[in-house]
């Protein structure tokens, strides 16, 4: 039943699209100086014929914001700045994804770290991260809830799966993702310099074993001393990075990417057919254990 | 983990990027008009002025040289004469020994046989002097402490230490003098002995008691969260050496901190009055 929703599924969406990335630094907690900057590369985005562009995690506001989120919060989808980003989707036939603090409506003071989704017709979709980083230069579960559920958008742009950041450690996430028929996963992130080598290995790690696309598009800039790496990119199925961006500094890159591609490798590392649910409960035996 | 020289060696051409970018992103965004160095002609100082001279350019960068007669030397003057030529920034000399011997006057308390005391009001004065030319031109003040003198607290609280930034915190002594090596500081600079300069033949590596080679890697294990039984077997030491470094790093965490307080109200500063630092 599922095999012929994803068949039913891929006939409606585009096979061929381009996916643009938005690497920027933050203003700390200067939305409009923020979405200026997001305006601007939307509109480049629009000049190359993208179908979508993403954007950093928490790049409304800024990663480094400590106390203040609280403050910068906003409800998701009706708060101000979506209904902003809103209306450049629809002026620009975009789809976008950005990253924000989101406030919840129903408890003024339970925080998200949220990924945005919306399209030409406005909102579609959020994710709220699952796996908050709190050990070392991080606190986000001081500030933030973990995200309980992680949805597959489908778009005109495709089935779009959203990740952020620390998740792409967790391969459990874009396994599910991908198991529920996902062909592009993004993964929006605020990964700091001394991290490269990891985000490196596995955002490829991620796209290979899944056989999925994957655009990974970090910050760039310096937040209270913590300085992002950039270096954003677009990832095939097969492991090899389509685009890449600069390392430490703002820049804007985008790929055609071709979703019939898929096939070609799930034939040639057929990791899907080859995957063994059985583990899985083991897996979540041992993991409840630890 | 291996406590080997290898596990301290860097990415050179990396790590002077990212440093030069630090301090050329916090004067833009602080709109300071330029940086303020205390330069004792010694390896950290001498690296501090040299990469922000490089980060921001030698014309926007002002480094204090604050002799005083009972521990000025020839050579010193000699290499802060020669990295002001080669890195292009702005020397000035302010001979601090007649603002000293005035403090040494006033205080009804001086004993002029606590050297340590005396040393810090040393260091103290020099802080005085570069903040106030850091306040007149509307500059930021770098600072040179590096790592191994940080966590060891072997500086003067309120001294040495006050700065705005420090971008080489982060960087065991050993690692700094690669570093100043590969930035083009001179070997007869960064191979001189360490000294803080507080009174007459003071070496920083006598008075800590282990070559800073050795302690690095003691530092290193102990920011690697490794026992001082383990660091002690792997790097051959006595044991009560290792324990003393640990020590010595646990009890001088005062010295890092913001003034300890007490919780009396909703949010304190320094707990968990937790704010990113946005210049206006």
């Amino acid at each position: 039943m599922q095999s012929r929703q994803n068949e039913g599924d891929e006939k409606k969406m585009a096979e061929k699209i381009t996916v643009a990335l938005g690497q920027m630094s933050c203003r700390v907690g200067d939305k409009k100086h923020n979405i200026d900057v997001m305006k601007k590369k939307i509109k480049q985005a629009k000049r190359i014929k993208a179908d979508i562009i993403a954007f950093p995690e928490l790049c409304l506001t800024g990663y480094v914001v400590r106390d203040r989120a609280y403050e910068f919060a906003e409800p998701v989808p009706n708060g101000p700045s979506v209904h902003e980003i809103e209306k450049i989707a629809k002026n620009e036939e975009m789809h976008i994804i950005f990253g924000m603090i989101e406030r919840s409506s129903k408890a003024v003071a339970v925080l998200h770290n949220t990924a945005v989704l919306i399209g030409p017709d406005g909102f579609i979709g959020k994710y709220q991260k699952m796996h908050l980083p709190t050990h070392s230069v991080f606190e986000e579960k001081r500030y933030f809830r973990l995200g309980y559920q992680a949805p597959v958008f489908e778009t005109d742009a495709g089935k779009i799966g959203m990740i952020i950041c620390y998740d792409v450690y967790f391969p459990e996430i874009t396994r599910l993702l991908s198991l529920k028929g996902t062909k592009l996963i993004v993964c929006i992130s605020a990964s700091p310099s001394v991290r490269r080598g990891f985000f490196e290995t596995l955002t490829a790690a991620r796209a290979m074993e899944n056989n999925v696309f994957l655009a990974f598009v970090n910050l760039a800039g310096i937040e209270d001393g913590l300085q992002f790496w950039g270096g954003s990119r677009i990832i095939a199925p097969s492991g090899s990075v389509i685009s890449q961006a600069k390392y430490d500094a703002d820049d804007f890159i985008f790929a055609a990417i071709d979703y019939s591609d898929i096939n070609r490798v799930q034939a040639w590392v057929p990791t899907m057919r080859d995957l063994r649910p059985e583990i899985f409960t083991s897996l979540r035996k041992e993991a409840e254990n630890l | 983990m291996l406590l080997t020289k290898e596990a301290l060696r860097l990415d050179l051409p990396l790590t002077a990027t990212r440093l030069k970018r630090f301090i050329k992103d916090y004067v833009e965004k602080t709109r300071a008009k330029g940086i303020v160095v205390a330069l004792s002609g010694g390896v950290d100082s001498s690296t501090a002025a040299a990469l922000s001279a490089l980060a921001i350019g030698g014309n926007k960068v002002l480094a204090l040289s604050m002799p005083e007669k009972e521990t000025c030397n020839a050579l010193d003057t000699k290499h802060i004469r020669k990295l002001a030529r080669k890195f292009r920034f702005t020397l000035e000399r302010i001979d601090i020994t007649n603002i000293l011997q005035a403090l040494y006057e006033s205080i009804p308390a001086f004993d002029p046989s606590d050297v340590v005391s005396k040393g810090n009001i040393k260091a103290r004065t020099r802080m005085i002097c570069t903040y106030y030319y850091a306040n007149l031109h509307n500059r930021i003040v770098v600072g040179p402490s590096d790592k191994s003198e940080t966590m060891m607290g072997y500086f003067t609280k309120w001294g040495d230490v006050a700065a705005d930034i420090a971008p080489l915190m982060d960087l065991y002594k050993t690692q700094v003098r690669q570093l100043a090596a590969h930035i083009g500081i001179p070997i007869e600079i960064t191979a001189k002995p360490s000294t803080p300069q507080l009174w007459p033949e003071q070496l920083a590596e006598d008075e800590l008691g282990i070559k800073y080679e050795l302690l690095d890697l003691v530092l290193l294990g102990l920011e690697n969260f490794m026992s001082a039984e383990d660091i002690a077997t792997q790097l051959n030491l006595r044991l009560k050496l290792v324990e003393g470094v640990k020590t010595r790093w646990l009890s001088t965490e005062h010295k890092r901190r913001t003034p300890l307080t007490t919780k009396i109200e909703y949010r304190t500063v320094g707990k968990d009055f937790r704010l990113p630092y946005t210049p206006p």
